[in-house]
C-alpha cells in the first residue's frame, strides 16, 4: 500500500485534546509532559528505521537520530523510558483506538472517524 | 561486598542475554512481569600531573539503576561503589579500595497534575544544568567544573515540588525542602541537615536559562559559618553540531562570601556521532580556613578535550587541563559505560 508524504498526529477521538503545537508535541515525545487535561500520556513512535518516524523526528521534533538516542541514554540515568513503539501503522492505529492518551502519526489518507487529528505536517 | 557485586554483574548478564535483541546498550533492561528496568554504568579514570610527574588511576564509580513506574507513580534508586579502587604513585604511592555500597539516589515521584509533580527522597538537586547528569559517561569532559561542587548540595534528602508549562515556551519552577539529615551523609559534597532552595528555568526551542538560589544548614561550619547561602544564573545552548553551556554563581553568609565566583563556559563541537572536541573555560575564588587564618584560593582553568564514543553510552575521553595556580596542571584519560 502506497502512502502520501502528508502526515496526521493522532489521538483517539474520545480524548479531550483538540490541536498541539510543535513545542507540545516535543515535550510529549520526550516525555517531559506525561499528562494532558488530567490524562496520562502515551506517546507511540514507529520502528526507528521507518519513513513515518523519520519524517516526524526531522519535520516535527527536529532532531536527529544520534541527538535523540544521546537524549534517552541521558533519560535512562533519570529513570524515564523512550516511547513505545509499534511495528505498523494498523498496530499503532488499533492502541490508539482503544487506549485514551496514547498519540501517534499515521499518513494523512489512514485517517478514519475513531481517530481525532491534533498537528498535520508534509514531508 | 565484591561477592554480592559479582552476583549482581552475573544476574545482570544473564537478564540481558535473556533479552536478546531487544536489549540497547544504555538504556537498561526490563524485568519481565513487574514495573523495574535495571541498569548501571562504570568509570575509570588515569591523570597525569605533569609538574609533580604524579599519576593517579581509580576504578571511580560503578552504580546500580533500577526504576520503574505504576500510573501516576515512579520510582528510582541507585547505589554505588564510590572511588572502589584508587592508585597513586609518583610523588607519594599508596592503593586503597572502598568496597562499602552508598546510597546515591532512592526516591519516589507523583504526578499531581498537567503541571505539578513531587519528587520525595534522595534525588541529584535540581540545581543549574550540570547536576542533572553528573556521571562521566555522560558529561562531555572527564572533569567537572569547580562550580558544580563549591556552592550548592549536589543531593538533597527531602522533598522536590516541580512546576512547568510548555506551551510557546517552557517554564519550570523547582521548589526544595530539606529538614533532616542526608540519607547518606558521605554521598554528598556538603554534610546538611536543612536546605530551603528555589529554581526557575525558561526555555524556548533549544534555549535554555535558568536561576537558583536557595539556604543550607552545613553540620561543618565553612569559614566558621553554618548558615549558607548560593546564587547561580546557568545557560545551555543544544543544537545539532554544538553545544554551549555556561554556569555561574556565588556562596556566602550574610555579608561574609564564601566563594566568591565561581563558573564556567563550555562548548562542544561534535565533528560526527561518534567524535566531539570539548572546550571548558573555569574560574572561582574561595575562602578557606588554616587555623585561624582565612586563605584566599584562586585558580583560572582551560581545559581542551576530545571524546570518542563508538556508541553514545560508551565513552572514550582525554583533556588536558591548564591552571593558572602552580603545579595543577594536569592530563585526565577516562573510559565510562552506561550499560
Amino acid at each position: 500500500m502506497l502512502y502520501g508524504l502528508e502526515y496526521v498526529l493522532v489521538v483517539n477521538k474520545n480524548t479531550a485534546i483538540d490541536s498541539l503545537n510543535v513545542l507540545q508535541i516535543r515535550s510529549i515525545f520526550l516525555k517531559k509532559q506525561t499528562m494532558m487535561n488530567e490524562l496520562e500520556l502515551v506517546p507511540i513512535n514507529l520502528p526507528a528505521l521507518h519513513e513515518a518516524r523519520r519524517s516526524f523526528e526531522t519535520n516535527v521534533l527536529d532532531m536527529s537520530q544520534s541527538r535523540l538516542k544521546s537524549y534517552w541514554v541521558k533519560q535512562h540515568y533519570q529513570g524515564h523510558r523512550p516511547p513505545l513503539t509499534m511495528k505498523s501503522f494498523q498496530g499503532l492505529k488499533a492502541f490508539i483506538k482503544n487506549v485514551d492518551g496514547a498519540i501517534g502519526y499515521i499518513p494523512s489518507d489512514a485517517m478514519d472517524s475513531s481517530l481525532k487529528q491534533v498537528y498535520r505536517w508534509s514531508q | 561486598m565484591s561477592k554480592f557485586l559479582l552476583a549482581l554483574i552475573f544476574a545482570l548478564t544473564v537478564v540481558i542475554a535473556d533479552e536478546g535483541d531487544k536489549y540497547t546498550l544504555g538504556e537498561g533492561v526490563k524485568i519481565p512481569d513487574i514495573p523495574l528496568y535495571v541498569g548501571g554504568y562504570i568509570s575509570t579514570d588515569y591523570t597525569y600531573f605533569n609538574e609533580q610527574k604524579h599519576n593517579r588511576y581509580s576504578i571511580d564509580d560503578i552504580a546500580f539503576l533500577a526504576y520503574g513506574n505504576i500510573n501516576k507513580f515512579s520510582y528510582l534508586a541507585e547505589l554505588e561503589y564510590k572511588e572502589f579502587y584508587v592508585k597513586e604513585w609518583g610523588t607519594a604511592d599508596s592503593s586503597q579500595k572502598h568496597t562499602e555500597l552508598l546510597v546515591e539516589r532512592i526516591f519516589a515521584t507523583y504526578n499531581i497534575d498537567d503541571n505539578y509533580k513531587v519528587e520525595l527522597g534522595k534525588f541529584n538537586s535540581p540545581i543549574g544544568f550540570w547536576n542533572l547528569t553528573p556521571i562521566n559517561v555522560l558529561r562531555e569532559t572527564s572533569s567537572k567544573p569547580q562550580s558544580s561542587v563549591l556552592l550548592f548540595p549536589k543531593y538533597t534528602t527531602g522533598i522536590n515540588l516541580e512546576y512547568t508549562h510548555f506551551l510557546d515556551y517552557e517554564v519550570k519552577i523547582n521548589l526544595l525542602l530539606q529538614e533532616n539529615n542526608d540519607l547518606d551523609d558521605k554521598y554528598n559534597n556538603f554534610d546538611i541537615d536543612a536546605l530551603y532552595a528555589f529554581g526557575l528555568e525558561y526555555g524556548r526551542s533549544d534555549f535554555h536559562v535558568r536561576i537558583d538560589g536557595g539556604y543550607f544548614h552545613s553540620k561543618q561550619a565553612l569559614l566558621q559559618c553554618r548558615d549558607i547561602s548560593y546564587l547561580l544564573t546557568s545557560f545551555k545552548l543544544d543544537r545539532e553540531k554544538y553545544q554551549l553551556m555556561g554556569e555561574i554563581g556565588t556562596q556566602f553568609f550574610r555579608d561574609k562570601m564564601i566563594v566568591p565566583h565561581a563558573g564556567y563556559l563550555q562548548g562542544v563541537y561534535r565533528l560526527s556521532e561518534k567524535h566531539a572536541l570539548i572546550s571548558r573555560l573555569e574560574s572561582y575564588e574561595r575562602y578557606e580556613l588554616f587555623g585561624d587564618k582565612e586563605n584566599r584560593i584562586q585558580d583560572a582553568i582551560a581545559i581542551f578535550g576530545y571524546t570518542y564514543r563508538p556508541l553514545y553510552p560508551v565513552a572514550f575521553k582525554a583533556e588536558y587541563q591548564f591552571h593558572s595556580q602552580e603545579d595543577q596542571e594536569r592530563a585526565l584519560f577516562s573510559f565510562s559505560v552506561l550499560f
